[in-house]
């Protein structure tokens, strides 16, 4: 009777497993044959009502036939598996995934975050300040004399008769050194103010990076060198540079730093006015006369202090033709960055 | 300013410099060349002709068919002037000429069937003056085929120099030459001048009075008598019309001449119009009008330095002249005027008039206080020579106080000091005198030096350090490279900025940045704007009290683009007044840093596999709390919620710490919307910078040991009376549990019609652990039965579900 149904058994698993296609299929047949419940156990569960001589017998068939399956399931299972590999499945897996947004500082503000990493590697320190000055810090204490024609290089918005938005990030360097005492090596980044009519080239606010240093022995000498070393690191190693005499009131020597086009390579372009050179920023010794008035001997100590327009700086490195373009906001623009 | 070459090299020799070096020399040493305008690059291909032959054009009654050569070569050409003759010499403009009036190119053209090999020119085409009436007839002894540049000596380079405000010394042709003199070590020569005076004394001819000393400090003049006013000579009209003045006549010109050659501003007045014959130097004490030469009334404040003859004024003082005493074609005799006024006085008499003058802008920089009276030699030189003219015998010259020479002490030292390098002693010496800075005194570590007053910039030691630097040349300062280590305090102010930057932008925001400068119902929308005294415009004439109205701005102009899913922050100042009128203390308004964060379309677009997802209220409180997370403050802040709308939003909500509002923000009304002509909905936050900072939990950040133990997650629902909040159950929730419960968490609202109509279905996640254990079952049933009873209690709700 056993004996009948094993042989049975084995027969439909054989015809079972020759028409399994895949490996759910496979797994039915697993579920059929060879789980807790399945034909086989049952049939070891039989193995109890068998005679007790006949039970080794019966025990090693049962065995075998266990053995038996076990081993062709094995062996199909391997096949369709290996097989499954490499068959197409049935989902499109060229279908876009779902991206997301990365958001963007705006493109000002990695300019300053450069310059502004350039300078903290050289030991600065960063300072912020208003940009609803007083005339004092703003004009006076920068040496600026009421009435000088020097303070025509800057149209100032006013808001009252002693009080303006800051033209320049200077005003900060006026605090700092009210506050501190030297040595001093501080950037002061910052928005400044200029009554200018908006075109192309020109906005009624810009962006500057000021930087100054106060200490004993503080030499022109080594303005330029800080100045070179930045203009490397930031415009690349092989520049050509010249500093140039300027005038500021605030700073005595004074200069302005040019560096060779890299749009034209120094050849002369539009970009360069066919000169071949780019003016980059302004600096100078700190004018005793704001030593003084920030409270600093201009006879123990000396410093250095520069300023560059960041809008301009970004406009020659990625080629962007109108200044306005920073402050509409575009999403457009803003997600080019 | 422009300077003409040839004109220089009256005063300095530079021919044997080439012209590369001159322009970037002058630019190292501050006086930088911003163009260059070579003049005989323009007249290319235009040459002096002779025409041959005149005949009548056979088709036309007023053109003429010439033959004109060039030496080796003959061309047709048709021509419409009427007095061009056979046997002239004339301007002729080849084919491939450009023509400066019109900037267009000669090409070969046929007129009226008869062709024609280029054109003969007028003064006006080729930009030579007004004169269009008909062809420039040119000197008959000049050579024909020669460049016409070089024949009528237009072969000069221009320049065109920035000065700084500080160097009014070099506001002309002389005052560039002394600078070019002290970079090359080269002879600087002042013109010649020379006076031959007639019989009659100045001093039976005219008065002049100061009343006004400290304004005017020195008056000279000069006259000259006799006077025909006519058109200048060529070389003249040519010097003023290089550096872009236009000839005006014989007086005038050499009033301008004199003024670019020396820097002295000239008037040059009518001294048979001046009453008395007289001149008085003083200020008005009274508002007064005044018509100027140009026929423009101006209206004068009090205390205006004015040219006043015995009964009226006839000049604003360095400003300019009157009408009524300006020189005309009648006039014979001159009265010149050159005189020293006080910098400060004319730049707010200018500056009030909003009228600036080649005058006045020398003078408000400082003239040359010495130079008076050379200046008024030099014109009734040439007043006398070009006008046929009389100088009357002697000048008058008030001068009561003689400025003098500021002396300065340099120590040698001080120049390495500053500078990093020492210049050599012989270079400071030759800079110095080629300058004009006189060396009084010297020892081994000082130079006693005498500084003319045609110098106002140079006042201190550092101004002559700043000098010898220029002149020597920063190029050859060496570059210093230094190493700093210090154990001095580093400080980043923007630190937390930076922080907040980044942190928005790893949420999707992108960073924008607004013109704080705004019309008044942007401005007045969130506060108490401050307006601009001299705005540029009414679009620009507040300052913004917050940063909403540029965000709505940007989110306005950017839907328009079609770009209608925006996540946007920024961060920047904000100004409101305080409650005075006028801003005269910095206690009179605020000025503080907000941080904005402004959604409004879709935080996720429709995907192939995905509804879109709108941002709604809940998007943008997630997205501050996201925030307060990443700064710790979770449990520092409160919320509060106001369901009524106010000026900015339909519904909102605030974080407080304390009292203090550190941040506000919302669902943007429709008002605000329209008034922005925006039509999406638009939800923003934002926070007031130095609150947030200051809310920050302070001290040190800890390190908290990973939890060893299994958390055990369990849900409940309940349905609630509809007015019963989220936020009073999870506070009943959290404040009547043990600490075994660490967090809780709505994963599921609903509202249905088998409900009933009033109430709601709210299901919570609820979070238990031990730090220090693994819970037992009993211990969490324990717990979580005595949650369900007091939630149910509480708010007689019933549990759903089991």
């Amino acid at each position: 009777m056993i004996l009948e149904q094993i042989t049975f058994v084995s027969g439909e698993f054989d015809n079972d497993i020759s028409s399994v296609n895949s490996l759910k299929e496979l797994e039915d047949l697993r579920i059929k044959y060879l789980s807790r419940n399945g034909i086989v156990s049952t049939l070891f569960e039989k193995l109890k009502e068998v005679p007790k001589e006949d039970k080794p017998a019966i025990g090693n068939k049962l065995n075998a036939l266990r053995t038996s399956i076990t081993d062709n399931f094995n062996i199909v299972k391997a096949k369709l598996e290996q097989k499954g590999s490499t068959t197409k499945l049935s989902i499109d897996l060229s279908l876009p995934g779902y991206q997301r947004q990365i958001g963007s500082k705006h493109i000002l503000t990695q300019t300053v975050d450069e310059i502004k990493s350039i300078f903290k590697g050289m030991g600065f320190s960063t300072f912020e300040g208003p940009e609803l000055e007083s005339d004092y810090y703003n004009f006076e204490a920068l040496n600026f004399a009421p009435d000088h024609p020097a303070r025509d290089m800057q149209d100032t918005y006013f808001v009252s008769k002693d009080f303006l938005l800051r033209t320049h990030t200077s005003p900060v360097q006026v605090r700092v050194m009210k506050k501190y005492k030297p040595p001093i090596r501080a950037i002061m980044p910052g928005r400044v103010y200029r009554s200018e009519a908006v075109s192309a080239r020109s906005y009624c606010m810009f962006h500057q990076v000021e930087g100054l240093v106060i200490d004993t022995d503080i030499t022109f000498a080594e303005l330029k060198g800080t100045l070179v070393f930045f203009a490397k690191q930031f415009y690349g190693n092989d520049l050509k540079y010249r500093f140039r005499a300027s005038f500021f009131p605030f700073t005595e020597p004074s200069a302005e730093m040019d560096i060779t086009c890299y749009i034209c390579g120094g050849k002369g372009c539009k970009i360069c006015k066919h000169t071949g050179w780019l003016e980059i920023l302004g600096c100078g010794m700190v004018d005793p006369n704001v030593l003084i008035n920030c409270g600093i001997d201009p006879d123990l100590y000396s410093g250095y202090a520069f300023g560059m327009g960041i809008e301009r700086t970004a406009m020659l490195k990625y080629n962007i033709q109108d200044i306005r373009i920073f402050f509409e906001n575009d999403f457009r623009f803003l997600k080019q960055f | 300013m422009k300077i003409s070459l040839n004109w220089l090299k009256q005063y300095v020799n530079i021919e044997n410099i080439p012209l590369d070096d001159l322009l970037n020399k002058l630019t190292l040493s501050g006086l930088e060349v911003e163009d260059v305008y070579d003049e005989s690059s323009k007249l290319k291909n235009i040459v002096v002709g002779f025409v041959k032959e005149k005949k009548k054009h056979p088709n036309a009654d007023k053109l003429s068919v010439c033959i004109v050569s060039t030496g080796n070569e003959e061309f047709q050409v048709v021509c419409g002037a009427p007095n061009v003759e056979a046997g002239q010499k004339v301007i002729f403009a080849k084919i491939g000429a450009v023509i400066p009036n019109g900037n267009y190119t000669i090409s070969k053209a046929k007129l009226r069937g008869v062709e024609s090999f280029g054109m003969l020119c007028s003064e006006s085409e080729l930009e030579l003056s007004d004169d269009h009436s008909g062809l420039k007839i040119l000197d008959p002894s000049l050579q024909e085929g020669t460049p016409v540049s070089d024949a009528l000596g237009l072969n000069d380079v221009l320049l065109e120099i920035g000065i700084t405000p500080n160097r009014p010394d070099a506001l002309s042709h002389y005052g560039v030459a002394r600078d070019i003199s002290a970079i090359y070590d080269l002879e600087l020569k002042f013109p010649e001048i020379r006076i031959s005076e007639s019989d009659q004394v100045i001093s039976k001819l005219a008065e002049i009075e100061i009343e006004d000393t400290v304004n005017c400090p020195r008056y000279s003049s000069r006259v000259v008598t006799g006077v025909k006013i006519k058109e200048s000579p060529v070389w003249l009209k040519e010097s003023l019309r290089k550096i872009g003045l236009r000839p005006i006549s014989n007086v005038v010109d050499v009033t301008n001449f004199v003024m670019h050659e020396l820097g002295q501003p000239l008037h040059a007045f009518d001294l048979d119009m001046l009453a008395g014959r007289k001149i008085i130097v003083k200020s008005t004490s009274v508002e007064s009008t005044f018509k100027t030469l140009d026929s423009k009334d101006r209206k004068l404040a009090p205390g205006t330095l004015m040219i006043c003859d015995s009964q009226k004024p006839v000049a604003i003082a360095g400003v300019m002249g009157g009408e009524n005493s300006e020189v005309s074609q009648n006039t014979t005799n001159i009265l010149i005027e050159s005189a020293y006024f006080n910098p400060s006085g004319i730049r707010k008499t200018s500056k009030y008039l909003s009228l600036g003058t080649d005058a006045s802008y020398r003078f408000e920089r400082g003239t040359d206080p010495r130079g008076t009276l050379l200046a008024a030699n030099r014109a009734a030189q040439l007043i006398a020579q070009l006008g046929d003219g009389q100088i009357a015998k002697g000048v008058i010259d008030i001068y009561p106080a003689i400025i003098k020479d500021k002396l300065i002490t340099l120590r040698i030292s001080r120049i390495e000091k500053i500078l990093g390098y020492n210049v050599p002693k012989e270079s400071i010496h030759q800079i110095l005198q080629r300058l004009g800075i006189k060396i009084q005194n010297q020892s081994s570590s000082e130079l006693q030096l005498s500084v003319p007053p045609f110098r106002p910039d140079l006042e201190r030691e550092i101004d002559i350090i700043e000098e010898i630097a220029r002149i020597y040349g920063y190029d050859n300062i060496p570059t210093v490279e230094k190493i700093y280590s210090t154990l001095a305090k580093k400080y980043d102010e923007s630190a937390f900025l930076d922080n907040l930057k980044n942190t928005a932008v790893s949420l999707g925001f992108y960073e924008m940045i607004n013109n704080p400068l705004q019309s008044a119902p942007s401005a007045s929308l969130t506060g108490n704007e401050i307006a601009l005294l001299n705005p540029q415009s009414q679009d620009m004439a507040f300052l913004r009290t917050s940063l909403i109205s540029g965000a709505l701005e940007v989110v306005s102009r950017n839907i328009k683009h079609g770009e209608k899913n925006l996540m946007l922050f920024e961060i920047g100042n904000v100004f409101n007044k305080n409650n005075s009128d006028s801003i005269s203390s910095f206690n009179d308004f605020n000025e503080k840093t907000k941080f904005i964060l402004i959604i409004t379309g879709n935080e996720r677009e429709k995907e192939w596999n995905f509804p879109q997802t709108p941002f709604d209220f809940y998007s943008l409180k997630g997205l501050v709390n996201s925030f307060n997370s990443k700064f710790l403050l979770d449990n520092v802040l409160n919320d509060s919620y106001y369901f009524t709308q106010n000026r900015i939003f339909d519904y909102s909500f605030d974080k407080k710490i304390g009292n203090d509002v550190i941040g506000i923000g919302g669902k943007i009304s429709q008002q605000v919307l329209k008034q922005f002509d925006i039509n999406q909905d638009v939800y923003c936050f934002e926070y007031d910078v130095s609150l947030l900072q200051t809310a920050l939990p302070s001290g040190k950040r800890h390190y908290t040991d990973l939890l060893k133990f299994p958390k055990v997650l369990r849900d409940f629902a309940f349905i609630f009376d509809k007015s019963v909040t989220y936020s009073q159950v999870i506070e009943h929730i959290n404040n009547s549990s043990s600490g075994l419960l660490k967090s809780v968490k709505i994963f599921d609202l609903f509202e249905s019609d088998s409900l009933g109509p009033d109430k709601k279905s709210m299901a919570f996640a609820l979070e238990f652990y031990d730090i220090d254990k693994t819970l037992t079952e009993e211990e969490i049933d324990k717990e979580f039965n005595k949650l369900i009873v007091s939630v149910s209690d509480n708010f007689n709700a019933k549990l759903r579900g089991n």
